[in-house]
C-alpha cells in the first residue's frame, strides 16, 4: 500500500480497527515510513486529546439521586406485590419466639462477631499491603511495564515472567479499558498487576498464588479502608484482588468479568 | 421476584454508566438542564423497556441509542435535523478524508480549550461520533448499533469528523498570519 493509502486508514489503526494483518502491515511500513509513523503518533495523541478535553462535564448529585430513586421506586412498585407474604412469616416467627432464646441469639451474635473481628485484624493487613502496592505502583515513574489496551498482548507478556497463568476478560460492552501490567511481588512472591481504567479511576487487579502467607479471607470479601474499595476471592488455587477509588458498585462489576474470565 | 431481579440487574448495568451518559447528552444537547432531562427520560425509557434488553448482548450501546434517540425527538434534536444533511456526505468522503502533517500537528498541539470550543463547533452529528469514538472508545460495530447505520458508514463519519476538527483547529490557528479555508490544508 502507498503512503496515501495509509493515510486513508490511519483512523481505522488508531481506533485499533484495522484487521491483525493490515496492523502487521503498517507496522512494518511505519517502520521505514518516518512519515507515517509521525502521522500514526499524531493521530494517537490526539484520540487520547480529545477524550481529555471532553471527558468535561459530570452530572450533579442531585441528579445522580433523582435517577437512583426512580429506579428505585420502580423496584419497590414490582416489590409490594410480594411483600405481604413475607410480612407474615416475620410475625410468624417472632410469636413463636420466646424473650430468652432470643437474648441467646443475640449473645451468640457478639461472640462470632468477636471472633470475627479478630480474624479480620491479621487479614486487615495483608489488605492494606495491597492498597500500598497499588498506591506505590501507580505512583512509579512505570506504573505499567507493558502498555496495551489488547489482552492479547498483556497475556502473553506474562509469560515465563510469573509462575502461573491467568485468563483476561472481554472487556467489549464493559466501562472498563485495560491500561497494561507489570510484575509485582507480594511476600517475596511473583504476580500479575494489571490495570484497568474506569472513566478517571485506575483500579488494580493483583493475582499471585494461594500461599498461606498472604493470610487473606478465604472466600470473597469486601472491605473499603481510606476510601479504596477491595473485592478479593480465591479461584483455581489463585488469589485476586481488585482494589480502587472507583465505586463499590464499580469494583464489583469488574471482580465479576474478571472472575468469569477465567 | 422476576421482576425485582431485572430492576437490580439494570441498576447495575446503567448506574456505572451514568457519568458517561450525562456527558454525552451534555455535548448533545449543550445545555445542562435540557441534557439533565435527556438523561432522566432515558433512564426511564430505558427502565420501562428493560424486558426488551436481551441479557448478554451489549447494554451500552442499548441504552447510548435511548439517549440519542431520546436527544434526536427533544427539541434540539429536532431543529439539528441531523438526519438529512449527512447522507450524501458520507458517500463522497470515503475517498476524500485523509491525514496530513500540518493539520495533524494543529490537533496534537491543540490546548484543552481550543479543543472544546472546536468540537462545540462542530456538526451535531460529527460530534456525536467523536464522542462515541474517542471519548466512550467504542468500536465501529458499537457505534454502529447507538447510530443505527452500517459500519461502513461509522468508519466514513469517524474519518470525516476527525478531518474537520483538524481543519477548524488549523484554521483557529496556531499559525496566526494564515487564514486558510476549511477544505485546503
Amino acid at each position: 500500500m502507498s503512503c496515501t493509502e495509509w493515510h486513508n486508514r490511519i483512523d481505522a489503526y488508531v481506533d485499533g480497527e484495522l484487521s491483525p494483518v493490515e496492523m502487521a502491515a503498517f507496522r512494518a511500513h511505519a517502520e521505514k515510513c518516518a512519515e507515517c509513523a509521525a502521522l500514526a503518533l499524531s493521530a494517537t495523541e490526539s484520540k487520547s486529546a480529545i477524550r481529555r478535553a471532553a471527558t468535561r462535564y459530570s452530572a450533579s448529585p442531585e441528579l445522580r439521586a433523582r435517577v437512583f430513586a426512580s429506579i428505585k421506586a420502580g423496584a419497590q412498585a414490582e416489590i409490594a406485590e410480594v411483600k405481604p407474604r413475607r410480612a407474615g412469616f416475620a410475625d410468624y416467627f417472632s410469636g413463636m419466639w420466646p424473650r430468652w432464646a432470643l437474648a441467646v441469639a443475640a449473645l451468640l451474635l457478639v461472640a462470632a462477631g468477636l471472633f470475627v473481628a479478630a480474624n479480620r485484624r491479621q487479614e486487615a493487613k495483608s489488605l492494606a499491603e495491597f492498597a500500598d502496592l497499588h498506591v506505590a505502583n501507580l505512583a512509579s515513574a512505570n506504573p505499567v511495564e507493558v502498555v496495551s489496551t489488547d489482552r492479547h498482548t498483556v497475556k502473553p507478556w506474562f509469560q515465563g515472567r510469573i509462575p502461573f497463568t491467568f485468563a483476561l476478560p472481554e472487556l467489549q460492552g464493559s466501562p472498563f479499558t485495560l491500561v497494561g501490567g507489570r510484575v509485582a511481588y507480594f511476600h517475596q512472591e511473583p504476580g500479575a498487576h494489571l490495570v484497568f481504567r474506569y472513566q478517571r479511576h485506575l483500579i488494580s487487579v493483583f493475582i499471585f498464588r494461594e500461599t498461606s502467607q498472604l493470610d487473606l479471607p478465604v472466600s470473597s470479601y469486601q472491605s473499603q479502608a481510606s476510601s479504596f474499595t477491595l473485592r478479593t476471592w480465591t479461584q483455581g488455587g489463585l488469589r485476586y484482588v481488585v482494589i480502587g477509588d472507583a465505586g463499590a458498585g464499580t469494583i464489583q462489576q469488574l471482580m465479576e468479568l474478571v472472575r468469569s474470565a477465567q | 421476584m422476576k421482576a425485582e431481579n431485572s430492576t437490580g440487574d439494570f441498576e447495575r448495568l446503567a448506574m456505572p454508566l451514568f457519568d458517561s451518559l450525562y456527558n454525552f447528552a451534555r455535548w448533545l444537547a449543550r445545555d445542562e438542564s435540557e441534557a439533565e432531562d435527556l438523561v432522566q427520560e432515558a433512564f426511564s425509557k430505558a427502565l420501562r423497556g428493560f424486558a426488551s434488553f436481551t441479557p448478554g448482548t451489549d447494554f451500552r450501546a442499548w441504552i447510548f441509542r435511548i439517549l440519542r434517540n431520546t436527544f434526536l425527538t427533544s427539541r434540539t434534536g429536532l431543529s439539528s435535523k441531523m438526519t438529512e444533511s449527512l447522507e450524501e456526505g458520507d458517500e463522497a468522503v470515503a475517498v476524500a478524508v485523509t491525514w496530513e502533517t500540518p493539520e495533524s500537528l494543529a490537533l496534537a498541539s491543540a490546548t484543552r480549550e481550543a479543543l472544546q470550543s472546536a468540537l462545540e463547533r462542530l456538526p451535531v452529528e460529527y460530534r456525536e461520533v467523536v464522542l462515541l469514538c474517542d471519548v466512550e472508545e467504542m468500536k465501529y460495530r458499537e457505534i454502529a448499533e447507538v447510530l443505527a447505520i452500517p459500519i461502513g458508514t461509522v468508519m466514513s463519519r469517524v474519518a470525516r469528523a476527525r478531518k474537520l476538527l483538524r481543519q477548524l483547529l488549523a484554521d483557529q490557528g496556531t499559525r496566526p498570519a494564515s487564514a486558510g479555508k476549511p477544505g485546503q490544508s
